[in-house]
């Protein structure tokens, strides 16, 4: 008696302890995706965003956005001009441009003047000497020397030939380059060269592109940080340079350490006219991006760029939705008519045995194999990789899952019912068509549940035979061309973002965004199916 | 310049309405480009433009690796395939006995880079060393004068082009021991290299940043310069495949061109590869 206590007792203990652990596991796996992925649409903006969404998607208030852009600039404007000054001395091919460029617009200038030929070359040599010793300036290393070459500059500052010519820039090019080489060591160019080119990028990736600069090809370059996670990301590469200096231990290895680049002893800019820049972003990038909090529902409606950088997931649900109705379109009719001809019609033969255990064997292939056999098949029967062979090859993949739940749905009506129908006279068709296949709807209804998230979710039937990366949205109509387009779903979609492109790295938030639509899309749809089976249950009772 | 999602908006509620739109009835012009992964991305960014320049013709692109690029391409699947080797004899025999003719393109020169962790101390390896660590005679860091830990070697799956120009350009073909981890994508060795101090691997120029270690290959470290110049071991071309040589004013010519334009220079510098031509 004690005994058979016990034993109950344990097998309560580990019924329980069971779905209490499947119920932790879901909860481990699906509520940090989904938490993770809600921040593709629940997030802190930024002006960036504002200005990437009026450019790309034409939404938003223009008037609004221009009064924001202005506060904003005005709140970056110290920091880009501090930044572009010392820019200056280091990088000394802007300097050499504009030099360059004076010297060119000079001659410009005295060919459309009444000077005689003697004149104009004489002319021309000075200038040239001059341009050139400035470019020595700027170039050498040595400051003594830089600045005995300006000196030669500066000697035909009050020439008056070139007073009133375009190429008295050069001598307040030179009176800012004297100023620059009081600041900076000229010793350490490289170095700072090197280390600018972090900072710049990394204020690229705050503010957008650099006062001067060309706009870029890709919409990716064109905009700063558009959330505000982002943009804390990039401030902290900004501030901090990482080192990896040997550990005190034994063991070789090298550990980090984070310096800020204005650390007056050690940071790299600490002692150079640049080190402002740095608490001057830090403390003022609130003013500087403006983040709000937003709700960007338009993510389950927007195209996205290339690499799926900005934008959302609306072609990849739209192909998903698409590939899973019409993979059910072909799925379910076959299904069901297979199953009451094995459970109504087939006799209980060796070969309805055979058929039987085939679609058992069917149903348990992996997803890989009916993608070949799509390829093989279903493309070379419709042409090219499209939405028909795709959805065409997903129907195949589920229909096993569809007959057996069928059948044993239909073999699950009572014998009562159908004896009714008969007595009353109906045909045998009659009786399974009003009869039996409602009565055996439920059942059916949730091997389509089953068979519906499977199809959604599945990549590799589709990898071949008509999914892209990248692809025109399916125009759906009633004209069948969309049928014979490739498509976009979200299966392929959360694959490619990850394998693709090194961009995805750096927006981890469509990645779980993607996957998270794709849960919920799945939950959507099995959610929408138990409500019509309920429904349907609940008129078979009567009530 | 706009991307519009109030097409996607009407197909769903066409969708779910079955409401009737008007189709044109013209065959507009589609492009069809499959192939690497490495490729991929420029694949991606080319057709971003392209949709602006020729807004009748729709682009699809698709990752597959290069082995898969050329079969498509044999196949007729495809009008452009994206590979990062060159065809094989196998594949150009295939695609001549299908009337199909290869012509490469070279748009682009990559760097296969060898990194480490970070907190590892070895900045440099030679060409035998990393062959050796592949083959597995050096396991330990200790043997090439780092810290005691063992080797954790990643490499690329044999199907990927990256997999076969670092076999042929630092292997020697030499076949790699069984302690090497196989991962499928560039993003994932580079995750593997930065989450494992003792792990080596190797990834395009383009996956480079602060969280791997670059290491030189015979003394010289992967640039712009040197993979531009071919100084650097293991550079390597990329290449669009077109049957035949596109015919001139065609949307594939179009394409395949490109990237001799100022702006597609340009989107190759922002992939992270390194352009061919001076613009």
């Amino acid at each position: 008696m004690l005994w058979r206590q016990i034993k109950n007792i344990v097998f309560t203990v580990f019924c329980s302890g069971s779905v209490l652990l499947l119920a932790a596991a879901l909860l481990f796996f699906l509520v940090p995706m989904i938490w993770k992925g809600s921040q593709a649409v629940f997030f802190r903006k930024t002006v960036e965003f504002d200005k990437m969404q009026m450019e790309l998607f034409r939404r938003g208030h223009p008037a609004v956005l221009e009064k924001i852009t202005a506060q904003t600039n005005q709140a970056r404007q110290p920091a880009l001009a501090l930044l572009d000054h010392f820019s200056r001395g280091v990088d000394t091919t802007l300097l050499s441009k504009e030099a360059r460029s004076a010297y060119q617009q000079f001659g410009r200038h005295l060919r459309y003047r009444e000077v005689s030929d003697e004149e104009y070359t004489r002319l021309r040599e000075e200038a040239k000497d001059i341009r050139d010793a400035f470019l020595k300036a700027v170039e050498t290393t040595d400051k003594t020397e830089a600045e005995s070459f300006l000196d030669l500059v500066d000697a035909q500052q009050n020439n008056p030939s070139f007073q009133d010519s375009p190429f008295r820039i050069v001598f307040s090019l030179s009176k800012d380059y004297r100023q620059i080489l009081q600041d900076i060591d000229l010793s350490r160019r490289s170095e700072y060269a090197a280390e600018l080119d972090i900072v710049k990028t990394e204020m690229r990736k705050l503010f957008g592109p650099l006062p001067g600069e060309s706009v870029p090809p890709l919409a990716q370059d064109r905009f700063g940080a558009t959330r505000w996670d982002v943009a804390q990301k990039h401030l902290r590469y900004l501030i901090y340079q990482t080192k990896w200096v040997p550990s005190e231990q034994e063991d070789h290895r090298l550990i980090a350490r984070q310096i800020r680049r204005d650390d007056p002893e050690e940071g790299i800019f600490g002692k150079t006219e640049l080190a402002p820049l740095f608490s001057m972003v830090e403390q003022n990038l609130a003013a500087m991006l403006q983040p709000r909090p937003t709700i960007y529902w338009q993510y389950f409606l927007d195209d996205s760029t290339a690499g799926h950088y900005f934008g959302g997931a609306g072609p990849e649900i739209l192909g998903t939705l698409l590939l899973t109705v019409l993979s059910m379109c072909f799925a379910v009719p076959l299904g069901v008519l297979s199953a009451a001809y094995l459970v109504e019609y087939a006799a209980d033969g060796i070969i309805t045995r055979v058929i039987r255990t085939c679609i058992n064997t069917l149903a348990g292939v992996p997803s890989i194999v009916y993608g070949l056999f799509g390829l093989a098949f279903f493309v070379l029967m419709v042409g090219k990789p499209c939405i028909l062979s795709a959805s065409l090859t997903l129907g195949l993949l589920v229909l096993p899952v569809i007959i057996r739940a069928s059948e044993e749905a239909i073999r699950a009506v009572p014998q009562s019912y159908k004896e009714a129908s008969l007595a009353l006279g109906a045909g045998k068709f009659r009786t399974f068509l009003t009869v039996t296949l409602p009565a055996a709807g439920p059942g059916i209804l949730t091997g389509i549940i089953l068979s519906l998230s499977r199809a959604a979710g599945e990549t590799a039937p589709i990898l071949f035979a008509g999914a892209v990366a990248l692809g025109p949205i399916p125009n759906v109509g009633l004209h069948p061309k969309w049928l014979f387009q490739p498509t976009r779903a979200l299966s392929y979609g959360c694959y490619d973002i990850t394998v693709g492109d090194r961009l995805a790295m750096q927006v981890p938030h469509n990645q779980f965004g993607m996957v998270m639509t794709l849960i919920l899309l799945v939950l959507l749809l099995n959610l929408a199916a138990i409500f019509l089976r309920w429904r349907m249950s609940r008129k078979l009772q009567g009530i | 310049m706009m991307i519009r999602h109030g097409k996607t908006l009407l197909s769903f509620i066409g969708l779910t309405l079955w409401i009737v739109q008007p189709v044109s009835a013209a065959e507009s012009k589609t492009l069809q480009i499959d192939g690497s992964t490495t490729v991929g991305p420029l694949g991606d960014a080319f057709a971003e433009i392209f949709k602006e320049l020729h807004p009748d013709v729709s682009i699809t692109v698709k990752k597959t690796g290069s082995g898969d690029g050329a079969a498509a391409l044999i196949d007729g699947r495809c009008d452009i395939a994206m590979m990062s080797r060159f065809m094989k004899d196998k594949e150009f025999q295939q695609a001549v006995e299908k009337g199909v003719f290869p012509v490469a393109h070279v748009i682009a020169m990559d760097g296969v880079c060898v990194v480490v962790h970070p907190s590892n101390p070895i900045t440099e390896l030679r060409t035998e060393q990393i062959r050796d660590i592949y083959m597995g005679k050096i396991t330990n860091w200790k043997e090439l004068g780092g810290p005691d830990m063992p080797i954790v070697p990643v490499s690329r799956d044999t199907s990927s082009g990256t997999y076969e120009s670092f076999h042929l350009m630092v292997m020697n073909n030499e076949k790699m021991a069984s302690n090497v981890e196989y991962v499928n994508s560039n993003p994932q060795a580079h995750a593997r290299v930065r989450s494992t101090p003792g792990a080596i691997g190797y990834v395009g120029i383009g996956f480079l940043d602060r969280y791997v270690k670059t290491l030189k290959i015979d003394g010289i470290m992967p640039t712009r310069s040197t993979i531009a110049k071919g100084v650097y071991p293991v550079s390597r071309p990329l290449f669009l495949f077109t049957n035949g040589y596109p015919k001139p004013g065609s949307i594939v010519h179009a394409f395949c061109t490109f990237y001799l334009t100022e702006k597609g220079q340009e989107i190759i510098e922002a992939k992270g590869f390194v352009p061919l031509t001076e613009y």
